[in-house]
């Protein structure tokens, strides 16, 4: 049994235990399971609090939304805010979906794919200065992305690509890569090495290799880096305000903070907005998630 | 199988099995090592090792982990490319040829299975990248399953599968390819000890059967001697010393290669100790068969720095004192030396008794068949060590004589 797996066993074999649901015979105490419990229930509510209020907000009708003390239980419920932001004269929300699915697509590809190549030679490959540019990779990622900005957008113009998503899709490649090549290095090398030599005995060059072997075997890993990445690239929100100008090509969270700046008061419409635009990365992770816990390499190598 | 493994009886053997006469190999694949010499920065893991693996033998290369033996084996197979020196298969230089081409299978330790590919699968991976249609391959897959008895495993994964099992779809693998030479690298040391010893003899067979040139590391000296025609022992990157199971056993050339043969290992004792037994000296000096260690005056152990005498050799003397025509009727022709010791430990193994005795500053094992009465912690014996069976170590460590 693979390592890996059998630690996702043990920790939920352990929380089965604590909380009394597991067919393990390890007895808890009355004392430890509420302690358990309580734990639980502090993070559910602290991690899905705001999640309910947004959604909450987005069906109350505007006098409520502003009524003191905040109303946590509704009374009446209105769908007024989505008929708003989707009629097209306030918010062009399905113009804006468009252009972040694109962006967040192609960057997830071409990140799954630079990363493939780069983390593999990270892990796997012989050459010289391959310590100092793995870890160096890594040192980007430790700016803060605010101070990148004006480099940043001096590339853009001098690429040519203010106020496209082009622009969009080098920036995020590049602030999502050394994540990518991090976790996929990492799980290269959890792949037995000789699994690679086994191949290479049998007659295939490295590149095949790879993509007979190494390959299908990270599926899990891939799947988190695609995953990863299109997240950012879904939900960022700094760089995209200030490459992008016209309404034409917005993205999804710079929409909502235009709509936030007119006059009017327009939470309803905003939580309704943002409701919407959680939900494609909640139905692509329930998605995806099968295959990340997946463990493929359980019964390669003796264990 | 328990014939020795010559040319001739492989290939009787496999024509009296079609199966296997027919995935066995014939083309001459002798895998000659010249002055092979493997450095990691400053790490010498082998040094100028010169070593030849004939035609259809199995050679076992042993010695203790970091010896060196992986390293060569890697060598052999490609994966690492020698520092110095050159490697020879059946005839062509293939130091620096990929090991792709080199047309050799290798089962490695953990066996290296694809977890993502069924057995079939598995074994059909090599036989994508020869030329042979889909027919042969099914045919070849067939043929090699039913020899390792995993037929009926073929649409299984690897993880559904026993250890055994994916040792034998890992031994599949290799042999569906029908290479020059197969290469195993430590491959039973995951199973538990009964399935060790059984595939043991299975890869054995199987080796005689198909008649290919086997080289096969392994850190087990009851496994090198079971399996091998001829052991290349190993240490610190060097090679000790090559001959068949027996020749290394019986006649090691140093005190590395005594010490790392046998089960439990050869005793080693300072020589000044040991004394020599009165029906030594008087058939000494007839000479029966005509092999004299020598006389009273002359000592044979002049240059001797260290000796070494086998557990199974080492027995006990008698309280009364055998007569002289007694001590002639023993096996030893009664040549034999004596030391006294005081008994720590005396373990019945079943079969046999297994004695420690603490001789001063040695300890000595002795291994008997029967459990002499007077024998039991803490009572004082002497011990008798045939002189033929007593090996002989210089101060170098090399074996005199």
């Amino acid at each position: 049994m693979s390592t890996k797996q059998s630690t996702y066993r043990h920790v939920v074999d352990s929380f089965k235990t604590a909380l009394g649901l597991g067919e393990s015979t390890l007895e808890t105490s009355l004392a430890e399971r509420v302690v358990f419990y309580v734990a639980l229930g502090l993070t559910l509510l602290i991690t899905l609090f705001p999640f309910y209020y947004m959604a909450l907000a987005s069906l109350l009708p505007e006098s409520s939304l502003y009524s003191l003390p905040p109303t946590l239980i509704p009374q009446d419920l209105t769908l007024e805010h989505y008929r708003t932001v989707f009629g097209p004269e306030t918010f062009p929300f399905l113009t804006y979906f468009k252009n972040s699915f694109v962006i967040a697509t192609t960057t997830a590809g071409a990140s799954v794919l630079v990363a493939t190549f780069g983390a593999y030679s990270f892990a796997r490959l012989d050459y010289r200065g391959r310590g100092v540019i793995s870890r160096g990779v890594l040192m980007v990622y430790m700016f803060s992305g605010i101070l990148l900005v004006v480099p940043m957008f001096q590339v853009i113009v001098w690429l040519g690509f203010v106020d496209s998503l082009a622009s969009l899709f080098v920036t995020y490649l590049v602030q999502t890569l050394p994540v990518s090549l991090y976790m996929l290095g990492n799980y290269f090398r959890s792949i037995p090495e000789e699994i690679e030599e086994a191949a290479i005995m049998d007659g295939y060059s490295r590149l095949e290799v790879i993509f007979k072997i190494t390959l299908p075997l990270s599926a899990p890993a891939i799947v988190a880096v695609f995953f990863f990445t299109f997240m950012i690239a879904w939900n960022e929100y700094l760089f995209a305000s200030i490459f992008l100008q016209s309404q034409s090509v917005f993205t999804l969270p710079i929409g909502i903070e235009a709509l936030s700046s007119s006059f009017r008061q327009v939470w309803g419409q905003i939580m309704a907005a943002s409701l919407l635009t959680s939900v494609p990365l909640i139905v692509m992770f329930t998605y995806l998630e099968k295959f990340m816990v997946e463990g493929l390499t359980f019964g390669a190598v003796e264990g | 199988m328990a014939t020795e493994s010559t040319p001739t009886a492989d290939d009787t053997a496999a024509d009296a099995v079609a199966d296997a006469a027919d995935l066995s190999s014939d083309e001459d694949s002798e895998i000659r090592l010249r002055g092979v010499t493997k450095r990691f920065d400053d790490l010498v893991a082998v040094d100028d090792l010169d070593l030849t693996i004939r035609n259809g033998e199995l050679l076992v290369l042993l010695g203790p982990s970091g010896c060196g033996k992986s390293t060569t084996l890697r060598m052999i197979a490609g994966l690492e490319v020698p520092s110095e020196g050159s490697i020879e298969i059946g005839g062509e230089e293939v130091t620096e040829t990929l090991p792709q081409k080199r047309d050799l299978s290798m089962v490695f330790q953990s066996y290296a299975l694809y977890p993502h590919k069924t057995v079939r699968g598995n074994l059909a991976f090599p036989l994508g990248k020869m030329d042979v249609d889909d027919e042969e391959a099914d045919e070849r897959i067939r043929r090699t399953a039913e020899l390792l008895e995993i037929d009926d495993l073929l649409d299984n994964k690897p993880g559904q599968l026993s250890g055994g099992q994916r040792q034998r779809v890992a031994l599949g693998r290799t042999i569906v390819r029908e290479p020059k030479a197969f290469l195993m690298d430590e491959p039973l040391s995951n199973l538990d000890a009964k399935l060790r010893v059984q595939t043991r003899s299975e890869v054995r067979s199987l080796q005689q059967r198909l008649g290919t040139t086997t080289v096969y590391v392994t850190h087990d000296q009851e496994e090198a001697m079971s399996l091998a025609d001829r052991i290349a022992v190993m240490n610190d990157g060097e090679l000790q010393q090559v001959g068949t199971p027996k020749e290394v056993y019986e006649n090691p050339v140093n005190e590395f290669v005594a010490g790392f043969l046998g089960e439990p290992s050869m005793n080693f004792l300072d020589p000044d100790r040991l004394t020599r037994s009165d029906a030594d000296d008087s058939v000494a000096r007839t000479g029966s068969d005509g092999s004299v260690v020598g006389t009273a005056s002359d000592d044979p152990f002049a240059e001797t720095a260290t000796v070494g005498v086998r557990p199974e050799d080492v027995g006990i003397a008698e309280e009364e004192v055998t007569t002289a025509e007694e001590a002639g009727q023993r096996a030893d022709g009664g040549q034999a030396y004596e030391i006294d010791g005081e008994v720590l430990v005396v373990e019945p193994l079943g079969n046999a008794y297994e004695i420690e005795v603490d001789c001063g500053d040695d300890r000595v094992t002795a291994r008997l068949r029967d459990r002499p009465g007077a024998v039991s912690p803490g009572s004082t014996v002497t011990l008798r060590l045939p002189a033929d069976a007593v090996h002989r170590f210089g101060a170098n460590g090399e074996v005199i004589g």
